[in-house]
């Protein structure tokens, strides 16, 4: 079974052809991120404009690069992504997937975008051992997901305000540093020092959930009372903030679950510090850690073609009426 | 301006939320100002409680608008709880459509409001936040609404 991957949920628009065999035959990812740089934050374009112009050429690149017509290609079905993101974005990607669908006659299924975040390590790694602890964060989310199996897991926590990268990113902007905001304060953290600065390490009590929204405001406010401490202080000192908190909840997340691996996904499981954290904690519980590549770590569509392979495996194809559901949710699968 | 509403604590800033909520109206768009951690989002969490939102409310930033399903007897339905932050034209805020979005007894509250002023004009309620050197989140009312309305408002900000 061969599926093409659509992907337009937030910058990157991407699509991908993947086997059920997990093997990737292709993987094309355009982003507009070099555009919204020059703004200095994300700049969602919400009629998803630049989509419409780039979908067209990309899928087609995938295809070509699978060795596949792409007129006519030889796939089984399509797998897009229908939420959670902006409105405009999913409904360029949905409607694209819709059309091909009815052109090719081959079923489309609508794919929850954290879904496929979560076979990014799976990905890169058919033999891994389960059940594990993934560790999902991005610019738009942070979870803890446990999962017994490709296509069973549980959400063991969540962001209560703002997700990881949001943080970064608002932090970056209030420093003057460029987007995306993860990179740039990353980079500057190796030469400042983390106890630089007082920051708090929300913990919002004994559960795995997770909370940024008070770290961002403890920056602002430290910044605006010491106008003296140095960028890179901040930045190492938010960084470890940052670290510190998910490493503290994924360590009781190991604690409570007996898994055999733990895998960091989304943007910024890029991250050096909570790279290396991860790696730590896996010695430390003797177990594996998957720590994807950074291209499978941000968004791509291969991700989202394994994910919808086992979609519609499970509950078949989509309709053509499928909306896009912009605040979609992580549910329970099992 | 009308007198400012002092919050200590995240717990008063939501209780702030809480009590204006009873203050709104369907069709209501409400522009929130201030600056980063200024307790807008708690604010709104507030409000969402006051509307009776069952499901947590999070930061909208990334997908610049969430809906809530509200449990009241305000005859308010809808939450919408935006977030501009992340939107680069003001023809991008006409996107939006906000004023169709509140049509069907909604409310809307948009966070950084303020850059957005210039849409939505005079007639809609704003609430400003500013922290000052104690850290105590200042809330002030604004707005060319009713003067009935208005005198509400100003009550609620100067408790």
């Amino acid at each position: 079974m061969k599926v093409l991957g659509i992907e337009t949920s937030c910058d990157e628009t991407a699509a991908s052809v993947v086997d059920d065999s997990l093997h990737v035959y292709s993987s094309v990812v355009e982003s507009s991120i070099d555009q919204h740089r020059a703004f200095g934050g994300v700049v969602p374009e919400l009629a998803g404009r630049a989509h419409v112009t780039t979908i067209g050429p990309v899928v087609r690149r995938a295809l070509e690069d699978a060795g596949l017509d792409p007129h006519r290609p030889a796939i089984d079905a399509i797998a897009v992504t229908s939420g959670p993101g902006l409105i405009g974005s999913l409904l360029v990607g949905l409607s694209a997937a819709k059309a091909y669908s009815l052109a090719w006659g081959v079923p489309f299924v609508g794919v929850n975008h954290l879904e496929g975040h979560l076979f990014a390590p799976l990905l890169e790694r058919p033999d891994l051992a389960w059940p594990m602890v993934t560790l999902l964060v991005s610019g738009g989310h942070s979870l803890l997901v446990l999962q017994k199996g490709p296509d069973d897991h549980r959400v063991l926590g969540e962001t209560i305000d703002d997700a990881a990268g949001e943080a970064y990113d608002k932090v970056a902007r209030w420093l003057g540093l460029g987007y995306p905001g993860g990179p740039e304060i990353d980079r500057l953290a190796r030469e400042g020092s983390p106890g630089a600065l007082k920051l708090p390490v929300s913990m919002i009590g004994d559960d795995l959930d997770l909370s940024f929204s008070g770290l961002k405001t403890a920056v602002v406010r430290a910044t605006e009372k010491q106008r003296d401490v140095a960028l890179a202080d901040v930045a190492a000192s938010f960084q470890e903030a940052v670290a510190e908190q998910l490493l503290r909840k994924l360590r009781a997340a190991l604690v409570a679950h007996d898994v055999r691996g733990v895998a960091l996904a989304g943007g910024v499981a890029a991250n050096s510090r909570l790279r290396e954290g991860v790696s730590a904690l896996a010695n430390e519980f003797g177990i594996e850690a998957h720590l994807p590549t950074m291209a499978m770590c941000t968004d791509n569509a291969a991700m989202i073609a394994a994910a919808g392979i086992f979609r519609i495996k499970r509950s078949g194809p989509s309709s053509l009426d499928l909306s896009a559901r912009p605040n979609w949710q992580l549910v329970d699968v099992s | 301006m009308s007198p400012a509403r002092r919050c200590v604590s995240e717990v008063d800033t939501r209780e702030a939320g809480r009590e204006f909520a009873r203050l709104l109206r369907s069709g209501d768009i409400v522009l929130l100002s201030g600056t980063l951690g200024a307790g807008k989002t708690t604010f709104v969490q507030g409000v969402a409680q006051g509307l009776g939102v069952r499901e947590r409310v999070t930061s909208p930033t990334f997908t610049v608008v969430r809906e809530h399903q509200c449990h009241n007897n305000l005859g308010i339905v809808t939450l919408h709880h935006c977030d501009v932050y992340r939107v680069q034209s003001l023809d991008e805020v006409l996107d939006l459509a906000l004023g169709e979005l509140v049509e069907e007894a909604g409310v809307a509250l948009v966070e950084w409001g303020d850059l957005a002023a210039t849409i939505f004009g005079p007639h809609v309620v704003r609430v400003n936040f500013a922290v000052d050197d104690d850290d105590v989140r200042v809330l002030d009312v604004d707005g060319a609404i009713e003067p009935e309305r208005l005198a509400v408002l100003v009550e609620w900000s100067a408790t």
